[in-house]
């Protein structure tokens, strides 16, 4: 049995001050293996952050089910580690002191809080910094807390809502490589949302494609680049030819996209 | 060098320069005999009279009364300032049924209930407490509420995915990101407890420096009500200064969130 199951999945919104009803996902169905590396990809209004949040338990379905080991997510879970953007850190907090935060609030009770931060800032190559506050980072550095913060957890399953989409293209690429490497170690389970095309099949196991109107899944590609990966990778011919498919995906939501404006 | 010094420190030295200036003018214009002494006195009066006003204890008894009941009622204020602004601020619906009154604070001068307060508690300290605890609440409700309101959703949410509950949002998250926000509410609490003081001073006591302005202004005896007046108002600034300070150590990481 997959490790995560998402079975006809709808999540509606009411739109505020209104009882407008729409649709942010629509008859989503996925299947997830144990160990696996998924990325969701999509232009933006797709769905893909919306439909990451529910597996994290923090947006109510409106149809269908997912499952996670078997069980029904209805909330937040100790098996779920999330990694946003780089304002979900306190700013009153030292890097450690974030570390340890989501292991507080799970009321984790695995040995000592400190060394279990320290082990992961080690990780994820900020030691030195322990002390620092967030805003003595740079934006890459924040990142780097955001993942330590979630691994420490321990979780089985690590999602990732576009952790890198605020950061340069070359901090992007770095932190793509490290993100791989430090997954390489015990291979957990990934969902990781993004925009971008290359970040998309550098890391993935397999590419989930979503389009918009009301967000659902397009195509899931497999994606068979050997491991462990590198920027070397970028060049080859099988990463040029997802490349092309991907770009017709979403090149294809984007003249819709233009087509609804200009009705507009 | 110098010049270097003056561009670092230019608003202290402006500042204090235009004070120096204003109190030479003030000498002067008096000595030089372009104002009657009578409507101002002079700076070197003031300072003369200061001095034996000190040394036979007034100053010592005016500003012991003032900041004794500064220090109830601020004291007052903040905790209740904080604990209704903690509630209403975490419950909509505390905060929609405390609204009206913070629109009457806003809207009608506090000083109006002064009569009301001398028929509840008498002429004297009490009344004095109690008004300047109503001027000093609302800057401090004011600021706790939307600190707690404004409590940032991101954050929240980072806090959920992890299995917070909602008091793990409001002690571990909200709470400490309110703190710069309450300071600065308190900063301006200070200074209208102090206003609160000394304005029901002026109405009815039998000692402080509100008191001691109304009694030497009854008398037309403008040189000694202005030790007073110039007390009032060092005592404010160096309130609302050690306030500054303590805000400032507080919100170190507000810096540059702004990134």
């Amino acid at each position: 049995m997959a490790q995560i199951e998402i079975r006809d999945l709808g999540i509606d919104y009411r739109k505020p001050k209104s009882d407008e009803v729409f649709s942010a996902v629509d008859g989503v169905a996925l299947s997830v293996e144990k160990g696996e590396f998924v990325t969701i990809v999509g232009s933006s209004g797709c769905g893909k952050s919306t439909l990451l949040m529910a597996v994290a338990g923090l947006v109510a379905l409106s149809r269908g089910s997912i499952r996670i080991d078997g069980k029904d997510v209805t909330g937040p879970g100790p098996d779920r580690a999330v990694v946003f953007q780089e304002a979900s850190l306190l700013p009153w907090r030292s890097v450690r002191g974030n570390v340890k935060f989501g292991l507080e609030m799970q009321r984790w009770s695995g040995g000592n809080l400190d060394e279990q931060a320290m082990q992961m800032i080690r990780l994820v190559g900020l030691g030195r910094f322990s002390d620092y506050q967030p805003h003595q980072l740079s934006g890459g550095m924040r990142q780097r807390v955001n993942i330590a913060r979630a691994l420490a957890v321990d979780p089985e399953v690590l999602l990732m809502d576009e952790p890198f989409g605020a950061l340069d293209a070359q901090t992007r690429e770095i932190m793509g490589t490290e993100l791989l490497r430090i997954w390489e170690r015990d291979k957990k389970t990934a969902l990781f949302v993004t925009h971008d095309i290359d970040e998309a099949i550098f890391l993935a196991d397999k590419i989930v494609v979503m389009g918009r109107n009301p967000g659902h899944i397009k195509e899931v590609i497999k994606v068979d680049l050997p491991r462990p990966r590198d920027e070397e990778v970028l060049d080859s011919e099988d990463f040029h030819n997802l490349r092309k498919r991907l770009r017709a995906h979403l090149a294809e939501d984007m003249s819709s996209m233009q087509l609804v404006q200009e009705v507009a | 060098m110098i010049a270097e010094l003056f561009y670092r420190r230019q608003a202290l030295i402006l500042g204090t320069l235009s004070m120096v200036g204003l109190v030479v003018l003030w000498q002067i214009a008096v000595d030089g005999g372009f104002i009657n002494p009578f409507f101002i006195s002079t700076p070197s009066q003031v300072w003369a009279e200061f001095v034996v006003q000190f040394e036979d204890g007034q100053v010592a008894a005016n500003v012991g009364a003032t900041l004794y009941c500064f220090a109830w009622s601020m004291g007052l204020a903040t905790v209740a300032g904080i604990l209704l602004g903690m509630l209403a601020g975490w419950f909509s619906d505390v905060e929609a049924a405390l609204e009206p009154f913070i629109w009457f604070k806003y809207s009608a001068p506090t000083v109006a209930f002064y009569p009301l307060f001398v028929a509840w508690l008498g002429y004297g300290t009490p009344t004095i407490i109690a008004i300047a605890f109503l001027f000093a609440l609302t800057p401090i409700y004011a600021n706790t509420l939307s600190g707690i309101k404004n409590t940032d959703r991101d954050l929240a949410r980072a806090a959920r995915s992890f299995g917070a509950k909602p008091y793990d949002i409001f002690f571990r998250v909200a709470l400490p990101g309110s703190v710069p926000v309450m300071m600065a509410g308190l900063r301006l609490g200070v200074g209208r407890a102090l206003t609160g003081v000394v304005v029901a001073e002026l109405f009815g006591a039998n000692a402080g420096l509100g008191y001691a302005i109304t009694y030497y202004g009854q008398l037309m005896q403008t040189t000694r009500m202005m030790v007073s007046i110039v007390i009032v108002i060092l005592l404010g600034v160096i309130l609302t200064q050690i306030l500054s300070f303590l805000e400032s150590k507080t919100d170190s990481w507000r810096t540059d969130t702004g990134r």
